[in-house]
């Protein structure tokens, strides 16, 4: 078993905390306060070759695999969640029409996206539920060359700003993934959600009303929409935000550790009470359990595990960073009492974000039963 | 410009974790165990001053540098950033170099690559900080030298112009080819290599040459060729001791001149 990363990864990693250091830590605070969508920041990740960092260089992405991309959200969430955020949503779209899209799809769609000159929303959630996919009320009804689509997807990331979204509709009683482009008669976007984390990608809903789709925009075989949403969401989404849980936390655990050793009470630094050392113990060894389950993760998925041969991986990464991430941050304002609830220690921020992630692509809860059914299998 | 352009640049500590850092009095080293090596910050500047005038020249870009074998990984950096390929001069006999030694090797590392019309350093670096190596490299290869360089202008082929900072303005000095070049950090942004260029590196070529492979005699380069050498080594531990003066600002500045002149500081 080898612990190392390879020369690539660790320049990639060097990389992206440079640029998580020159372009997002003198900007996070106000970022978050202003809750606009990053887009000029994201275009200089996708020269960086970043957006594309899963996607085949045949498709204009750099292939770089998934571990390459953990770290690089790692690295961008440890300064600001919202960024290492946008990877876990944007590539969602893009996994799933590399995976599942025809080669006109692949062709039309990926380079696109890899520059971000395009913006991909994946919507599954309505108001009847989103951890039931059954529950889809949105419909597709095929006539002629054409699909009709009714009904809306709710808190979707991205949806305010998206160009193209894969949505998921009902065809007959199963379900069937369809890619939908902006401007497209029917299709419209709500405003954002005022959400108190995460707040520079916008979340809202699509809204399709008689909203008429070619036939060639079908993504996957009709009646397979679930495998294409639920792949996508398991090997991209939930590695994805476990990414961002570990990011945000050692952010919060590195805002802790130099407060603790900077602040002096009774004539020593505060690092040097027991009381303290412990909390910082506990963040330090949650950390070290999430990375470790999150590079796990996504070594499978480089080695050519599918996502539901990796499922438990996946599932126990997502869990356990979306726990320990909040949990960090919490003992980080406690470590640093008062300041730690003003806003410019950017220590509320970290908890904000971690809120976020409990829900994002499937909630703590249904990772819990996703296990569970595993273990008694 | 005909001729290529050699970047030379050193591994050094992680400036984010000197304090990491601690002295082995006995032995006159430091211990840089656990703390991560990267190129001397503003050698960057220097590989991106040579990748930029390269794009306007289209000469080639050479990384240099002398080091253990893990100053490698300097080399890997420079590559990924863009130099074309790179020389790595790696034998023990240039262990304990000072920087006269050091120029040496480079010196030799440079004649037998051949073909370099401009030489780039960074001006200082962040571990030891003499400033020394780029004159005395200029010296060794009779090439012209300008330090401290905030900006390079291509002129014809022949010459470069270039603007070197001082306290009221700036110098700008017509310098003829080939030459020795050292820049600070002032003069560009490094750029970030992205992630084509990461996976490109390990395709480029870094050529591992001994003392021999670079025609210096061993002799002349390492701890037996450097004229200064270590003798002692110590730390120094500041003490700072506040004072409060009170009284009318008349008094205040009254006592503190006071003091200062005690002190024998004015």
């Amino acid at each position: 078993m080898d612990f190392n990363l390879t020369r690539e990864q660790e320049m990639l990693r060097d990389m992206v905390r440079e640029f998580a250091q020159r372009e997002l830590a003198p900007k996070a605070l106000a970022l978050d306060a202003k809750g606009e969508f990053i887009h000029d920041i994201i275009k200089k990740t996708a020269e960086l070759g970043l957006v594309g960092i899963i996607t085949s260089k045949e498709f204009g992405g750099t292939g770089m695999g998934h571990l390459a991309r953990m770290l690089m959200i790692e690295e961008l969430s440890r300064i600001y969640a919202s960024l290492g955020f946008f990877f876990q949503t944007g590539q969602i779209g893009m996994y799933a029409i590399e995976n599942f899209g025809t080669p006109e799809q692949k062709q039309k769609y990926l380079p696109a996206l890899c520059k971000a000159d395009k913006i991909i929303s994946t919507a599954l959630t309505e108001a009847g539920g989103g951890s039931d996919p059954s529950a889809i009320q949105t419909t597709a009804e095929l006539k002629g060359d054409e699909y009709i689509i009714n009904g809306r997807k709710v808190m979707i990331s991205e949806a305010p700003v998206c160009d193209l979204a894969i949505i998921v509709a009902k065809t007959g009683d199963k379900f069937s993934a369809f890619i939908v482009e902006k401007g497209t008669p029917g299709f419209t976007t709500s405003g954002k959600e005022n959400y108190v984390g995460l707040r520079s990608l916008p979340v809202g809903d699509l809204v399709f009303t008689n909203c008429k789709v070619p036939k060639a925009n079908l993504l996957g075989q009709e009646g397979k929409g679930l495998a294409v949403a639920i792949g996508g969401i398991s090997a991209v989404g939930r590695t994805g935000v476990a990414g961002v849980a570990l990011g945000t936390a050692e952010g919060a655990y590195a805002a802790a550790v130099k407060y603790a050793k900077e602040r002096k009470l009774y004539g020593k630094p505060i690092a040097e009470l027991q009381a303290i050392q412990y909390m910082l113990v506990d963040c330090n060894m949650e950390i070290e359990t999430a990375r470790w389950l999150c590079y796990k993760a996504a070594v499978l998925l480089d080695q050519g595990k599918s996502p539901r041969d990796a499922g438990d991986d996946i599932t126990r990464c997502k869990l356990y960073s979306c726990d320990i991430a909040s949990k960090v941050a919490l003992r980080a304002i406690q470590i640093m009492g008062g300041y730690g609830t003003i806003p410019q220690y950017e220590i509320t921020r970290r908890l904000n974000d971690s809120i976020e992630l409990f829900t994002a692509a499937g909630t703590q809860e249904i990772m819990k039963n996703t296990l569970a059914r595993s273990i008694i299998a | 410009m005909p001729g290529d352009i050699a970047v030379c640049i050193k591994q050094v500590p992680h400036p984010d974790c000197l304090a990491k850092l601690s002295l082995d009095a006995a032995r006159g080293t430091v211990n840089r165990e656990g703390v991560p090596a990267v190129i001397n910050p503003v050698d960057r500047n220097a590989v991106e001053a040579s990748l930029r005038l390269r794009e306007k020249l289209r000469n080639r870009v050479i990384a240099l540098t002398m080091g253990p074998p893990a100053a490698r990984k300097a080399l890997e950096d420079a590559l990924a950033m863009g130099a074309d390929y790179a020389v790595h001069l790696c034998d023990r006999a240039f262990a304990g170099a000072d920087t006269l030694a050091t120029a040496r090797a480079l010196a030799g590392g440079i004649r037998s690559t051949g073909g370099i019309a401009l030489i780039i350093c960074g001006n200082t670096t962040i571990d030891s900080g003499t400033g020394q190596v780029a004159a005395q490299l200029a010296e060794m290869l009779d090439f012209p030298c300008v330090t401290d360089i905030e900006e390079i202008m291509p002129e014809d082929g022949a010459s470069l112009l270039v603007k070197r900072a001082w306290e009221q303005g700036d110098i700008r000095v017509r310098v003829r080819l080939p030459a020795v070049l050292a820049v600070n950090a002032k003069i560009n942004q490094p750029r970030l290599p992205n992630v084509l260029d990461i996976m490109a590196a390990r395709q480029k070529e870094i050529k591992e040459w001994c003392a021999a492979d670079a025609k210096v005699e061993a002799g002349c380069v390492g701890l037996a060729g450097s004229p200064t050498q270590f003798w002692q080594a110590g730390e120094f531990h500041a003490r700072r001791q506040g004072e409060i003066l009170r009284g009318s600002p008349d008094e205040m500045v009254a006592a503190a001149v006071d003091k200062l002149k005690k002190l024998e500081l004015i």
